[in-house]
């Protein structure tokens, strides 16, 4: 084992203090001789149940193996890989990455080449967004682990009340929101809760509208919020953001539900899985949170429901009637860094990801697999298919080497903000788009 | 309080000849009782805003997430719940980190106070070629700033396998603490008058015992002023800790903090806030049990420059 | 210095003054072996300090500065051969008029918030001298919870504090005390806002740092000066200005020096509050500046070399004196 044990006591950590060259010396991975395979998974979004297969499956396969699965949280990941990835002890065998990270550390070659798995994982099945953007120059560094669509909620009762059914059309939904904010003068309201800052929910409209943030002209990136196609669909979003919202212009697409649960918004735009965070104030059972009794857990269920019951989804509407809107797909992929001891392991580990059974239960936990062909397990359930539509057309970023920076710099957050707050479009564009050249470039 | 000097502090000549004073260390209070009871009053209220966003961060932590979210605040949660400190108590990674916290905060200190000490003996009881650039050197160091500085560092410990090691994240802590606290001790070694010492060799005892018996106490604030700040800085340290421990049995309590919010992927900001407060009950309790002497301490050893 | 020093400023050892101490008695056994010091080698006693300092800080200070004459980035982490640039990254950094008005801003808030922390940490410590002993524990205690906490729940609690929405702040401001405009108002949108909210965050947590050690150099103000001043009829703020001040200098520039130095590489309150919501471009400060070019390890590097030398500008006056001092 590679690490050095931690003295549970003071007295222990002081005296491991003056034996430096005890603690120090001999860091070699395996020097107990057991192979251990490292994966990084971010956050938990992969349920227990799906890293309890990996391990098992993985370690039946591979006699004297141990399969060592490491959470990482999200907000850490990028320091963490821009050191880890570059270290042969320390890197890890096989990691996730967020689909919009990904282009940065496969351009910097950071990731093995994984092109002659492309059949054998999906081949044109695996989410083709995600597949570009961990391709450089056709070869495949790293392929998709998962994505979780988009889907907007709304308050059944507010819809009737308002007189308003669920849009049909892009057009529809920010005239449905207008109308909603309309009926409901109360001084926070909200018709569709949009904070300024929201570029998740923002670029839908951009994609849709066939807008594009950056498209590459040769080696060069060009901003491309300046074009026709964009401008339109700014205008539109600078409407919404003017009519259809009192969402503070401070704030991004973290916790859209807050609002919708003190009775403030009528929709929002959020992961499907954000339906476990929904709780209206009128389908409070008052259940005490340290009550596990299973009066208290049935009481919970009969909550969830209300909740649901009160609640709708749909997927945002495209341009046309019975098009689903091309949203941003937040995602994952996975890859197999370069430093890696254990190539053909870490092979080895992808082929079980991208089994039947591993992808299936992906679909059945809410993610959309990697692999588009077993989406069906996702259930028939509105959020499911919610989910599904919105994924089947999402894009992603530009997957350009540099598109890490852009986010690092906040460039979009700032650039939806401006526009929340009634800067001109094409002057805001204009900036954005001259930022995001001199970042990408 | 000249801790580290016995009372020699000069008087003003002029106020000296005026009237040797009586009673050395009374304090000198306003003249009316409600000027006093005015100042008392304002001490307490700007007591109470001091302290009022970690009461805030102590309250929420008795509070369901749902209940924070409230656009109305809840001042006192006179029906809080005890269920956020419940599911951190019961948490075993929060033990495991609070252990990794104890041994890089315990390393830390003793590296960085010991260093430090025997540094500042160097600097302020010999003068050799080099001391001056020394001194600057520590100076100057204090001014870089470190956010870009976790690539090298991080290359380092790799190199020598102490990624993933109390002990490694303890060397850079230590790095990083050691200039302020040589700086700091400095001055208070500098306040031992060195005559102390060789009068009580001369008395006969040994030279050892005679620096542990006289000098030693003498230090003891500056020690334990410096030990503060290192305490601070290693229990609360974020940016370096998570390149540097990030298996998941080797965090440290901040890295474990922000692990929380993410725990589920709608926070559940009670339980960071019980988290919160958890973590700030051995920082408070070190400080009040050392307060006394370390106001004393920062002082006398600051007065140095 | 023109006012006597608390304990002995430029402490050379004192040679003359009788200490305090037992008085010496006639010796009655002369140490065989020469004093401890002479056998001590000084080099010897810097090495533990200077061994983690070199390998933590300094190799990578070293590292850093080498950088910045390179082309690094993360593709050369992976081993893309670095490209020597010479001034490149300098000249580029210095090119742009953005940056300098990050230098101007850091500066300014620099300054502001340094002046503002002393001002209130020197009020406060002069304050906590006055009153009674249970005004004074209070006051104590507010001041160790604020810098004892971790920072990263006090920012939590101060972001929520702060929060257009369900902020405490503008609940306040909204409905006890009438100001119906900052319902919903956004704190950290404008950048003179922004700053004014950082402010109180950094002074916040800064204070008490000055507070405890003005306070402890107040005690050492000898309370028969301060009587007799006052039998002079010197009234309070003379007493303050003219006795006090003078015999704490040595405290209060040592202080002052500290939270510039702090105050101009300050990076985690402004960090936190550009991710709640603030328009980053406009609120950058060096200190997150130089991280949000972190991925660019050698335009980073440049930009910390640039900010040392603004601190050794702002601070070399002192600096300067303190090296004067030192000679012995």
């Amino acid at each position: 084992m590679r690490r050095v044990r931690t003295g549970g006591l003071a007295a222990a950590a002081v005296a491991s203090l003056l034996a430096v060259s005890a603690c120090g010396g001999g860091s070699t991975a395996e020097a107990s001789g057991d192979t251990e395979v490292r994966l990084w998974l971010n956050g938990t979004d992969t349920p227990q149940e799906l890293r309890d297969y990996l391990v098992e499956t993985f370690e039946a396969d591979h006699e004297g193996m141990t399969l060592v699965i490491e959470e990482q949280d999200w907000s850490g990941l990028v320091p963490r890989l821009q050191t880890a990835l570059a270290s042969e002890d320390q890197t890890p065998d096989l990691v996730e990455i967020g689909n919009t990270q990904s282009p940065t550390f496969t351009y910097a070659g950071a990731f093995s080449d994984l092109s002659d798995m492309y059949d054998e994982l999906g081949g044109d099945d695996l989410l083709p967004g995600f597949v570009e953007a961990g391709t450089v120059d056709d070869t495949l560094y790293a392929v998709p682990y998962y994505s979780g669509a988009r889907a907007v909620f709304y308050r059944k009762d507010l819809f009737e009340q308002a007189g308003v059914a669920v849009p049909q059309t892009l057009a529809e939904f920010r005239t449905a929101a207008i109308a909603l904010q309309q009926a409901n003068p109360a001084q926070d309201f909200s018709g569709f809760w949009f904070p300024g800052q929201d570029w998740y929910n923002g670029i839908a409209w951009l994609f849709t509208g066939g807008g594009e943030l950056a498209v590459q002209e040769g080696d060069r990136w060009v901003g491309a919020l300046s074009s026709p196609e964009s401008q339109a669909a700014l205008t539109e979003v600078q409407d919404l953001f003017t009519n259809a919202t009192r969402a503070p212009r401070d704030a991004d697409s973290n916790e859209p539900w807050v609002a919708f649960n003190n009775g403030q918004a009528a929709m929002f735009s959020a992961p499907t899985w954000a339906r476990w965070s929904i709780a209206l104030p009128e389908c409070d059972k008052g259940v005490d949170p340290d009550d596990t009794s299973p009066e208290a857990e049935a009481l919970l269920a009969e909550q969830q429901a209300c909740n649901e019951e009160r609640t709708g989804v749909f997927p945002l509407p495209g341009a046309q009637p019975g098009t689903p809107a091309t949203v941003f797909a937040g995602g994952s992929n996975i890859a197999v860094p370069t430093m890696s001891q254990h190539q053909e392991e870490a092979r080895d580990l992808l082929r079980i990801i991208y089994s039947e059974e591993f992808q299936t239960m992906l679909a059945e936990n809410g993610l959309i697999p990697g692999n588009s062909q077993y989406a069906g397990a996702l259930g028939d359930d509105p959020y499911a298919q919610a989910a599904l539509a919105a994924a089947v057309d999402a894009k992603l970023t530009p997957a350009a080497e540099r598109w890490a920076d852009v986010e690092g710099a906040r460039i979009l957050e700032d650039f939806f903000q401006q526009i929340a707050s009634g800067t001109d479009v094409a002057q805001a564009a204009a900036e954005a788009d001259r930022l995001l050249e001199e970042t990408l470039n | 309080m000249s801790a580290a000097v016995p009372p020699a502090v000069a008087v003003p000549p002029a106020a000296r000849g005026a009237r040797p004073a009586p009673r050395p260390r009374r304090r000198v209070r306003p003249r009316t009782r409600a000027a006093r009871w005015l100042l008392g009053g304002l001490a307490v209220v700007v007591a109470l805003v001091w302290a009022f966003p970690i009461y805030w961060m102590v309250s929420s932590a008795f509070l369901p997430t749902a209940r924070l979210q409230r656009p109305e605040p809840t001042f006192v949660p006179v029906d809080g719940t005890l269920a956020n400190f419940r599911q951190v108590l019961t948490d075993e990674s929060f033990y495991a980190s609070f252990r990794v916290s104890l041994a890089v905060t315990a390393i830390t200190l003793a590296g960085a106070v010991l260093f430090a000490f025997v540094a500042a003996l160097a600097i302020s009881r010999f003068r050799f070629r080099g001391r001056k650039s020394f001194i600057v050197t520590i100076l100057v160091v204090q001014m870089i700033p470190a956010e870009g500085l976790f690539i090298s560092q991080y290359a380092v410990l790799d190199g020598w396998g102490l990624v993933n090691s109390v002990l490694g994240l303890s060397i850079v802590y230590v790095a990083a603490i050691l200039p302020f606290t040589v700086w700091m001790l400095r001055g208070f070694v500098n306040g031992v008058p060195l005559e102390l010492e060789e009068a009580a060799m001369v008395d006969g005892l040994s030279r050892t015992r005679a620096f542990f018996r006289i000098t030693f106490p003498l230090l003891a604030p500056g020690l334990v002023a410096s030990g503060v700040y290192g305490f601070l800085q290693a229990w609360n340290e974020y940016t370096l800790a998570l390149v540097v421990m990030t298996e998941p049995g080797e965090r440290t309590l901040p890295l474990w903090l922000q692990g929380l919010v993410e725990a589920n992927r709608a926070t559940d900001w009670g339980v960071v806030m019980a988290g919160s407060t958890l973590i700030a009950v051995p920082v408070i309790g070190f400080f009040l049990l050392v307060q006394k002497r370390m106001s004393a301490g920062l002082v006398a050893g600051a007065v140095k420059g | 210095m023109a006012a006597p020093p608390l304990p002995p400023e430029t402490a050379a050892p004192p040679r003359d003054p009788a200490p305090p101490g037992p008085a010496p008695a006639p010796p009655r056994r002369v140490p065989r072996r020469a004093p401890w010091r002479a056998r001590l080698n000084p080099y010897l006693l810097l090495v533990p300090a200077l061994v983690p300092i070199a390998v933590g800080l300094g190799y990578p200070l070293v590292r850093q500065f080498l950088l910045s004459f390179q082309e690094y980035g993360l593709a050369q982490q992976f081993g893309r051969p670095a490209e020597w640039v010479g001034l490149r990254n300098y000249t580029e950094l210095l090119s742009d008029p953005y940056v300098w008005g990050v230098i101007g801003r850091s500066v300014a808030f620099c300054l502001v918030n340094a002046g503002l922390t002393m001002a209130v940490g020197v009020g406060l410590a002069v304050l906590m001298s006055k009153v009674g002993r249970a005004a004074r524990i209070t006051l104590q205690v507010g001041m160790l919870l604020a810098w004892g906490t971790p920072v990263l729940a006090t920012l939590t609690v101060w972001q929520w504090l702060f929060d257009s929405q369900y902020g405490v702040v503008n609940w306040v401001l909204a409905g006890p005390l009438g100001l119906a405009e900052f319902r919903g108002h956004s704190w950290i949108i404008e950048p003179a806002s922004f700053y004014l909210v950082a402010t109180v965050i950094v002074v916040w947590m800064s204070v008490p740092f000055v507070v405890f050690t003005t306070y402890a150099a107040l005690l050492q103000v000898p309370a028969e000066c301060v009587e007799a001043a006052q039998l002079d009829g010197a009234g309070a703020w003379q007493r303050f200005r003219h006795l006090s001040v003078p015999l704490i200098k040595p405290v209060l520039l040592i202080a002052a020096l500290l939270q510039v130095i702090w105050d101009l590489r300050v990076f985690t309150q402004i960090h936190v509050l550009q991710k709640a919501g603030a328009p980053t471009r406009e609120t950058h400060l060096l200190g997150t500046y130089v991280y949000s070019l972190s991925r660019e390890f050698s335009m980073a590097g440049a930009m910390a070399t640039v900010m040392l030398v603004l601190t050794l500008c702002l601070t070399g006056f002192y600096i300067r004196r303190m090296l004067r001092e030192e000679e012995l």
